[in-house]
């Protein structure tokens, strides 16, 4: 038992030494009401876009226009996966909007995969809007039960912050691969959202820290510059080249830069005394 | 391999003489014993173990690796069976059966005319040691609802796996007619076996899947205690499992027995259930401790519960109603409330971790190979995983594969096989014969 105790004691002294820069610094939790009244309106106005943006995607869906509504399917996702971390709070929700096939044990003929992959599939895949009408459907309600209820919420400020880095952790861990619009490839249009949704929450609570924290700041702020750069080379006039065209070099830079932002904006709750 | 390949006798040879001189005289002298034999040492020597002569009995009412302590090498190896006549499945049986023992026991493989292909895959050399090697059969769903005269008899809890909530499966990680459990001390052991039972019975058994796991093995404590393992997440897990030595507690937790409604011929088996949980470790690397410690509800580094000192301290959520201590939704405590009810739901886990490769984004594909046993399927995991489900975790897990499985009872002695109730209850006669 003693010897237990001396190890933890010292490992506890190592983790000290080794990180010099773990004083975290002095936020207070009313500095915090600000940049989250600022967030719960930029997610609204996210959200009450999507709503809009599905009903257009959807009636495309189901008038059969499969080139408009193939046309519309990366726009139409953007402004979800901007405000990702806190429509998935409502995991019912993000099932059935956004799942995709390898989250069902039959994959792409599982009754239970719905939403815009679903939707996907068909339009990229087989070419077709047969069949869709009933996913359009509950995607439009599913859409708008989700603005519902994001009105109704009280955004909890570790899930804001937190939300910088599981934006991140998101195109790390399933779509830095193209895995997650595998039958369109407009992943860098997925991309550019989740990297604009992390952004945000940053350049919120940067006036927090930007004096205590500058040389973390300036990294991170260099990072987003750094893929922002990169995504710019493959803007199209209205909107992404197809993730086929991105090339190796960028593909791993891009890696790169979203695993270091992973690793630091984890520190960005701590950073900011919260839980 | 001539003795002027690695100087003139071998290493472990070298060792007993070393230890054997160093009786004799001061410890000192088998300090320089040992540091000689370092000196002799190459690269590519094997690594040496006192372990490899552990053996596990093959023979009892139950089948060993249950209650078998955990070696550090575990692996599942899932099989489609081609045998449908009873007679072909008799003879799987038996096969597997007669394979297991002689594996388990450890020995000699026949040496055949050097024109035949070898008997046996030679990877452990021309002496098999038995190396704390436990091989576990289990038959899934499918094995009884494929077969019209199994079909009245199969265990009355036994269902194919359905996705609980969080799990994404993958077709090709779950379910099979039978599922082989191997542990023993060394992964090329468990390789080895797996080898055999492929190269032996091609007509009967199709490889589905397998995925093989290992526990991180710890240097004995000076007071001779011991702690549950670490997961890939670097908690202690294991630390709440019912105790394997008491065997009430198994007769009730674990094993079939005459008190329930199951087949008369299932009784001293178990339900096994397997499930390939996928961690994502860099994510979880990147979480905060304290949000680690409450997600699990765990210290990190004692594996204490918050309201106690050691791991083996038992959390008394009666005090703690509004979970201030311990979360309401920590993973301990939705999985055992620790009230009289969820005795019922008790189960005995024998996970292992297992590392894979990377993924498509360049990820870690690192998670637990999770197992465990319990009498009754619906009252353990299925309620325990229905507690589960929505925890916190499950956005740091992603269960991927696995199965349900009905652990047979064990063969009682060397005119015994495998299987052989399960039989007789089918109307299909068999004789005992040693072999």
């Amino acid at each position: 038992m003693q010897l237990k105790l001396r190890m933890s004691a010292s490992l506890f002294a190592l983790s000290i030494a080794v990180l010099p820069g773990a004083a975290l610094a002095e936020v207070s939790p009313l500095d915090l009401v600000q940049p989250i009244a600022d967030y719960k309106i930029y997610v609204s106005e996210n959200s009450e876009k999507l709503v809009t943006d599905t009903k257009a995607f959807t009636d495309a869906v189901k008038a059969g226009d499969v080139e408009k509504a193939k046309s519309l399917f990366g726009s139409t996702r953007m402004s979800y996966e901007a405000i990702e971390p806190i429509a998935e709070l409502f995991s019912d929700l993000d099932g059935s909007i956004d799942s995709r096939a390898d989250d069902h044990e039959m994959a792409e003929k599982d009754p239970e995969f719905t939403g815009f992959h679903r939707i996907e599939y068909g339009l990229f895949e087989k070419n077709s809007a047969e069949g869709l009408a009933p996913v359009a459907d509950k995607l439009m309600v599913d859409v708008t039960e989700l603005n519902k209820r994001i009105a109704d919420l009280t955004l909890p400020p570790e899930k804001v912050v937190g939300g910088a880095a599981v934006l991140m952790e998101e195109v790390a861990a399933t779509k830095i691969s193209g895995e997650e619009d595998r039958y369109s490839h407009t992943d860098l249009w997925d991309f550019k959202a989740n990297f604009d949704g992390s952004r945000k929450i940053f350049d919120l609570v940067r006036p927090l820290i930007e004096k205590d924290e500058a040389a973390f700041v300036t990294k991170v702020s260099a990072n987003f510059d750094a893929v922002d750069t990169t995504l710019a080379k493959y803007r199209t006039t209205d909107g992404y080249q197809l993730y086929d065209k991105l090339s190796e070099d960028d593909r791993k830079l891009l890696a790169a830069a979203v695993n270091t932002l992973a690793e630091d904006l984890s520190t960005l709750r701590g950073k900011l005394g919260l839980n | 391999m001539t003795a002027n390949d690695k100087g003139p006798v071998t290493n472990r040879r070298n060792i007993l003489f070393g230890v054997g001189a160093a009786g004799g005289v001061l410890a000192a002298g088998l300090g320089k014993a040992m540091s000689a034999e370092r000196r002799n040492e190459q690269v590519t020597d094997a690594p040496v173990s006192d372990n490899t002569r552990q053996r596990q009995p093959f023979y009892g009412t139950h089948q060993a690796g249950i209650i078998t302590p955990r070696p550090a090498a575990g692996m599942i190896a899932a099989f489609d069976v081609l045998a449908t006549a009873p007679e072909d499945v008799e003879r799987l049986f038996r096969t597997l059966s007669q394979r297991i023992a002689f594996l388990m026991q450890g020995g000699e493989p026949p040496v055949f005319d050097d024109k035949l292909p070898p008997s046996d895959s030679g990877i452990l050399g021309p002496l098999v040691p038995p190396d704390n090697l436990t091989m576990t059969v289990s038959l899934g769903s499918s094995f009884f609802e494929r077969r019209d005269w199994l079909a009245p008899h199969k265990p009355a809890r036994l269902s194919r796996m359905k996705a609980f909530r969080n799990d994404a499966l993958d077709a090709d990680l779950c379910h099979g007619d039978l599922a082989l459990q191997i542990s023993s001390n060394t992964p090329d052991t468990n390789i080895h076996a797996l080898r055999d039972i492929i190269k032996t019975m091609p007509d009967l058994l199709v490889l589905r899947w397998k995925q093989e796991g290992s526990v991180p093995v710890l240097p004995p404590k000076p007071d001779g205690s011991h702690e549950s393992a670490r997961n890939f997440l670097g908690f202690r897990d294991g630390s709440a499992n019912p105790d394997a030595n008491n065997t009430a507690l198994m007769d009730r937790i674990v094993w079939v027995t005459e008190n329930s409604d199951e087949p008369a011929w299932a009784r001293a088996g178990t339900y096994q259930v397997v499930r390939i949980i996928r961690n994502f470790v860099e994510r979880w690397d990147r979480t905060p401790l304290g949000e680690q410690e409450r997600i699990i509800g765990r210290n990190k580094a004692t594996g204490a519960p918050f309201s106690g000192a050691t791991e083996h301290d038992v959390p008394d959520y009666s005090k703690d109603p509004e979970g201030t201590v311990t979360p309401l939704d920590a993973h301990i405590r939705l999985a055992n409330m620790r009230t009289h009810a969820s005795e019922a739901n008790l189960i005995l886990r024998r996970p292992f971790n297992y590392s894979n490769g990377v993924s498509k984004s360049g990820q870690l594909e690192q998670g637990l190979l999770f197992i465990c046993y319990q009498a009754d399927l619906e009252k353990g995991f299925i309620t325990v995983q229905h507690q589960l489900d929505g925890e916190p975790l499950e956005e740091y897990i992603k269960p991927i594969g696995g199965g349900f499985f009905f652990t047979l009872p064990g063969p009682l002695d060397d005119s015994d096989f495998l299987g052989r109730t399960l039989l007789e209850a089918a109307g299909h006669a068999v004789t005992r014969v040693r072999s």
